[in-house]
């Protein structure tokens, strides 16, 4: 290499080096002035440009960068072999793929190998193009061409991962590992292997062809070996013997590894799922493991009933063996095997519901103390029957007061069994005043407990901490049950309270952020959620708390600034990834290649980041559609709305993957779409897991039903601008339509929409015409009003510029102006109409009432700005020539009915936010404050009660200074205070939304 | 009840609960990324009963001559599952690595000088503090950096303290791929590595 020759491409080193330098510690000015000093001696070396060039990228030049890299290519391309260097060309590379134009790397290095086809260095950097342009075939045709040339193993693996990487994205498959398999094997005649992960790769490569013998073969011969780890190969082993269907050896394996690991759950699982033949998770033919694997195994055995009693015997002989042998060791593994064994049997119909509960709670007995402890029996609830589920409680709560134990212990053993009734679901059949008797108990023991951790560090978790939850809990389910406010309002001082004494508690956090956002407090949801630090990967998990609600409210500044962070995250991934899977060929860790390409391909199908990207172009959308003009141009630079379209078809909907963790959200809303807390139905919330899993598929279902809906949006925005400005010039020119074409697609796409919304066309217009005449009532729409509000503006669109409105009468009057405008008001007053009837908390209804004047009645608006703009000549104001005016005065009349009408509708919802702003604050405050400070003996305020009277008889000797002075600090007036000025700052920004579409309208109106 | 397995890439999606935890940093994925595609035996998780994340530890080996050295960059252990040994097991595993596979002289870690149940946990474990890294922690608190000892080292020449305290540019170590937890831009490295 060059360097070596203390030459940098061509260029003495000492000469670069100040540059590099400049580089690395952001020195770019300076970085310019040595490259323009070393420029001067060097004007026509490419690796002199490509610096250049790297430098003004960093600057953020980014079209001078391209043009000078462009310079430097064309001289590469003319150069001798002297200046054709890989750092020359990687340098440039580098720029080209911050310029986004990998394609234009992939070109010089494919002309520099090309024209020296035996330099592995050029050809490494070509690889590592096609790495990066996910190019499979360009990259194994390379692989090979270096494996050829230099005969190395790597190489030879490059190739076979880069043949995996094709199989796995469907493209060719039996033929291309049989190519695989027979490269290697030729390797292995001659050369043998010699790294560990090639030995992988190859027994990989045989295991997707189903030679599971094969591959037993080489892992039980010389080349096994090389696979250090000894737990890893029986690992494989029993994978590979299971999938093989040698089941009896395959669980003699897996026992081996338990002898040396008995708390391996997994392999336990195996050895038992082999021992009687119903394991079914080695037959789904997937290398990695799935993202949210099921919890157990669910698959009854078939084995004959003798056979399954002897190994289940067998198998109990082992556990014991194993509990005898890891007697000192913290292990928990071989007697949960118990409660697994039972629970067998019993799927079988071999086993006793009495041993069962006895498992359990022996159990219980050695673990019940521990925090995991419901964690680790929560799969094993699920085959009991509700009245089993209760017996086991009682049972357990029986033996939990036998036993004799030290406090710590015994405190952990008691919160199991708090933990327990609610995983159960026992609290949800208790009657009101009992459930209320276990929040005070809990709160109460919370209180009492508090001393236990006077010692502890902040940073530490704290005794009890989990009863505050469980508490709120309680009183949510109270609300639920009850529609008192006061409940909620106490789950959020019990919440606040526990972050008053340990600000770090992220489960709290959660808590409140759902509270806050239901209570119509978004904004505090938001610090909140600030306050979890959730960044880098934990975005594509976590988000989900806080975005749906932001992207129904009215504060979009700091909706953008999400969007923006999360967008940045992943398309960062996306471009930093293909290095990364360089990395790993590089370092010869040939399983994470393609791990890591199946990686990119999970998070690049990501709902959510569909979702975002879509949004953000909506964001832009309605931040602009005041004004006709300017949603032209945000319009534009989407390509009129099919770049949207585009987004979503080409990650196609079935694909999408969900990568949100749901585990850690509140029981009453187990998914972003449900809310228990909005709706009144008796039936009780899903806690099963069954039910979960039920809810968490609808939640699927309907995310992919919301995404084609929405990116739908854009495009009928534009097409219906479009439609509503050629009606108008088809008035005035006579001779028939301007551009059918715009019609037509907007009436697929209207079809389309109304599909997704269970109706054809027709029917969905007729339903809209039924409910503005009245003879439907607004529960017609079903919940989601505001599709159906845009289906209205979008249709009205459309059937100004097409002559097949069957709702449009003979005398050329259009009563699709009447339905749009009477629809939306109609919504708009009811929703209205049910807040205000929420005295002060706008909870779950405000987010709807914000997209309907932000998104369909802006839409609409922009229909009216398109038609009356298309109507005036251009230039002059219409009292001067307004051929409209003569040819349609009934249309003029339409419109302008429909501006006073969309205006007054505005007007109310202006005149209700205002009453609500102006609302005195201690007026709101005592309102809060006074529905948990109550002095009755049942309903909200019992919790709240023992909270303040803690407090106040505290004493700082028992408690210590820092839970002392926290207590003291807490304050219920400053927790009210927050949630009516969140409340405030988010109804002032709905409020100036609607100011502005008011003054907007007004002005549209007086141009008529 | 754990099962310790290589970390995946999967594992990214399911961590949260672990990582919500304000004493674990979520680095960026380039990151995770190159420590798994370096050192993919270093990096593990311990998994409970329901596939839950009890935990994760991640490291590299790295140095030269006697200070070849297995690293601990990061362990965690979920709160539901602590006291339950489940940290002593992850380093356990990345010691057993370091001493028979990469025949390392020893296994070093930094901790924040203030964080004592953590330097409590270490000493237990057989680390003892080889020296004191002056405002190694974003220039502000000192960090201390623990060693233990692997079967190579036979006279144990690497826990010898260290007398003075040491500045953070003086480490050598730290000079290698990845800074004190911060990884640079892993395209300009990549081009200076191969340059």
């Amino acid at each position: 290499m060059a360097s070596k020759f203390g030459l940098a491409g061509g260029i003495p080193e000492r000469r670069v080096r100040p540059i590099w330098d400049a580089i690395d510690s952001r020195q770019y000015k300076n970085a310019l002035k040595h490259s323009a000093s070393l420029l001067s001696k060097f004007p026509n070396s490419p690796y002199a440009l490509a610096l250049k060039a790297l430098i003004l990228e960093r600057m953020g030049k980014s079209e001078e960068a391209l043009s000078i890299c462009l310079n430097a290519k064309e001289l590469l391309c003319m150069s001798d072999s002297f200046l054709m260097d890989d750092l020359s060309l990687s340098t440039l590379q580098i720029v080209f793929q911050r310029l986004d134009r990998l394609d234009l790397a992939t070109g010089c290095y494919e002309f520099a190998c090309g024209k020296f086809p035996n330099n592995l260095e050029l050809i490494m950097g070509l690889f590592n193009c096609y790495v990066r342009e996910y190019s499979y075939v360009k990259q194994q045709q390379t692989a090979i061409k270096m494996y050829k040339l230099a005969g190395e193993e790597r190489f030879l693996l490059w190739a076979v991962c880069s043949i995996q990487s094709q199989v796995f994205c469907g493209h060719g498959g039996e033929k291309l590992l049989a190519l695989a398999e027979g490269l290697l094997k030729k390797h292995i005649v001659s050369h043998s292997l010699h790294e560990p992960e090639a030995v992988t790769v190859y027994i990989s490569v045989l295991e997707q062809q189903g030679k599971y013998g094969d591959a037993l073969e080489v892992l039980s011969g010389k080349l096994g070996s090389l696979l250090s780890i000894e737990v890893d190969r029986l690992h494989l082993q029993g994978r590979l013997l299971a999938r093989a269907g040698d089941n009896a050896a395959a669980a003699c394996t897996f026992q081996k590894i338990l002898e040396s690991c008995p708390d391996d759950w997994q392999c336990f699982l195996h050895y038992l799922g082999c021992l009687l033949e119903d394991d079914k998770s080695w037959c789904n033919g997937s290398i990695g493991e799935p993202v949210h694997p099921p919890k157990s195994v669910e698959n009854l055995s078939h084995v004959p009933d003798d056979m399954f009693d002897s190994r289940v015997s067998d198998a109990s002989i082992f556990v014991q063996k194993l509990q005898t042998e890891s007697r000192t060791e913290p292990v928990r593994g071989p007697y949960l095997a118990i409660l697994e064994l039972e629970r067998r049997k019993y799927l079988h119909g071999k086993g006793e519901k009495e041993k069962l509960l006895n498992a359990f709670e022996q159990y219980f007995c050695r673990f019940g103390h521990l925090a995991c402890f419901c964690s680790d029996v929560e799969a094993f609830l699920e085959v009991l029957t509700p009245d089993e589920k209760m017996d086991l409680l009682e049972m357990l709560m029986k033996s939990s007061a036998s036993l004799s134990m030290g406090p710590t212990r015994s405190l952990g053993q008691s919160l199991t069994l708090q933990k327990m009734q609610e995983i159960i679901g026992n609290y949800y059949k208790l009657p009101a005043s009992e459930l209320e008797g276990f929040a005070v108990k809990m709160i109460d023991m919370y209180c009492r407990i508090l001393p236990l951790s006077r010692d502890l560090d902040l940073q530490e978790g704290m005794h009890g901490e989990e009863l505050l939850c469980m508490v709120s809990n309680l009183l949510v389910q109270l609300f639920w049950r009850s529609r008192r406010l006061g409940y909620l309002l106490e789950a959020v001082m019990v919440l606040e309270f526990g972050l008053t004494i340990r600000r770090y508690v992220w489960q709290y956090k959660i808590l409140l952020l759902h509270l806050y956002s239901h209570l119509g407090a978004l904004p505090v949801a938001y610090e909140w959620y600030g306050t979890l630090d959730v960044k880098n990967i934990l975005l594509e998990t976590v988000l989900h708390h806080i975005l749906p609600q932001m992207l129904s409210s009215p504060l979009w500044v700091d909706l953008n600034n999400i969007l923006k962070d999360y967008l940045k995250f992943m398309d960062d991934h996306f471009r930093e990834s293909a290095d990364l899977t360089f990395l790993a060929f590089h370092h010869r860790n040939y399983s994470k290649v393609i791990e890591f390409v199946q990686f990119k391909d999970q998070l690049q199908h990501s709902n959510q980041y569909l979702v975002a990207r879509l949004e953000s172009y909506i964001l832009r959308l309605k931040e602009k559609a005041g004004s006709i003009e300017e949603e032209e141009c945000v319009l534009e630079s989407m390509n009129c709305g099919t770049q949207v379209l585009e987004l979503v078809s080409e990650t196609s909907c079935n694909s999408l993957t969900f990568n949100e963790d749901l585990q850690t959200r509140p029981w009453w809303t187990p998914t972003s779409l449900k809310n228990y807390l909005l709706e009144t139905c008796e039936e009780l919330p899903c806690c099963s897991r069954e039910s979960l899993l039920k809810c968490r598929r609808e939640w699927e279902v309907n995310m992919q039903k919301i995404i084609q809906k929405r990116s739908f949006l854009p495009r009928m925005i534009y097409l219906s601008i479009r439609c509503a400005s050629n009606s108008v010039k088809e008035n005035i020119e006579s001779n028939g339509s301007i551009d059918s074409s715009v019609c037509l697609e907007l009436k697929s796409l209207l079809a389309h929409y109304a599909d997704i919304l269970g109706f054809s066309l027709n029917d969905a217009v007729e339903v809209l015409v039924e409910v503005s005449d009245g003879r439907k009532s607004l529960e017609a729409l079903g919940s989601n009003m505001v599709d159906w509000l845009n289906l209205a503006v979008f249709y009205n669109a459309w059937s100004l510029n097409s002559h097949e409105d069957g709702h449009s009468g003979g005398d050329g009057s259009r009563p699709a102006w009447h339905i749009v405008t009477a629809v939306l008001e109609k919504c708009v007053l009811h929703k209205v109409r049910v807040l205000a009837s929420l005295v002060c908390f706008p909870g779950g209804d405000l987010p709807m009432l914000v997209q309907m004047i932000a998104e369909s009645l802006a839409w609409h608006h922009l229909v009216l700005q398109s038609y009356v703009q298309s109507w005036l000549p251009c230039g002059k104001k219409k009292k001067k020539a307004g051929p409209a005016d003569q040819s349609s005065p009934l249309l003029s009349h339409m419109v302008l009915e429909s501006i006073s009408s969309l205006r007054a509708t505005l007007q109310v919802v202006a005149k209700w936010l205002r009453e609500q702003i102006d609302r005195t604050e201690g007026e709101t405050l005592d309102l809060c404050l006074s529905s948990v400070e109550t002095e009755y003996e049942e309903g909200p305020g019992q919790v709240f009660r023992i909270l303040k009277d803690f407090i106040s008889s505290a004493s700082e000797a028992e408690l210590g200074d820092r839970i002392f002075q926290a207590l003291k600090s807490w304050s219920p007036e400053e927790v009210a205070r927050k949630i009516v000025n969140g409340q405030h700052k988010i109804l002032s920004e709905f409020l100036q939304i609607c100011n502005s579409k008011m003054k907007k309208l007004e002005a549209l109106r007086q141009q008529i | 009840m754990t099962t310790i397995r290589r970390f995946c890439c999967n594992d990214l999606l399911r961590f949260a609960s672990v990582n919500l935890d304000h004493l674990t940093e979520t680095f960026n994925m380039s990151f995770y990324m190159t420590y798994l595609a370096r050192w993919p035996d270093y990096f593990h998780v311990a998994e409970g009963p329901g596939n839950r994340i009890m935990g994760y530890i991640m490291g590299k080996v790295e140095g030269q001559g006697e200070s070849w050295h297995g690293h601990v960059t990061a362990v965690t252990v979920a709160p539901e599952y602590r006291r339950q040994q489940v940290a002593k097991k992850l380093m356990h595993l990345l010691e057993d690595i370091s001493d028979n596979i990469d025949k390392a002289y020893f296994v070093d870690l930094f901790v924040r000088a203030s964080n004592i149940p953590a330097i409590k946990m270490y000493e237990k474990l057989g680390y003892v503090v080889y020296r004191r890294v002056l405002r190694y922690y974003s220039g502000e608190e000192d960090g201390l950096d623990m060693r233990k000892a692997l079967s190579r080292d036979v006279e144990k020449k690497s826990v010898i303290p260290l007398k003075r305290p040491v500045t953070p540019d003086e480490l050598e170590n730290e000079k290698s791929f990845i800074a004190n937890g911060h990884l640079a831009d892993v395209r300009e490295q990549s081009l200076r590595l191969w340059a």
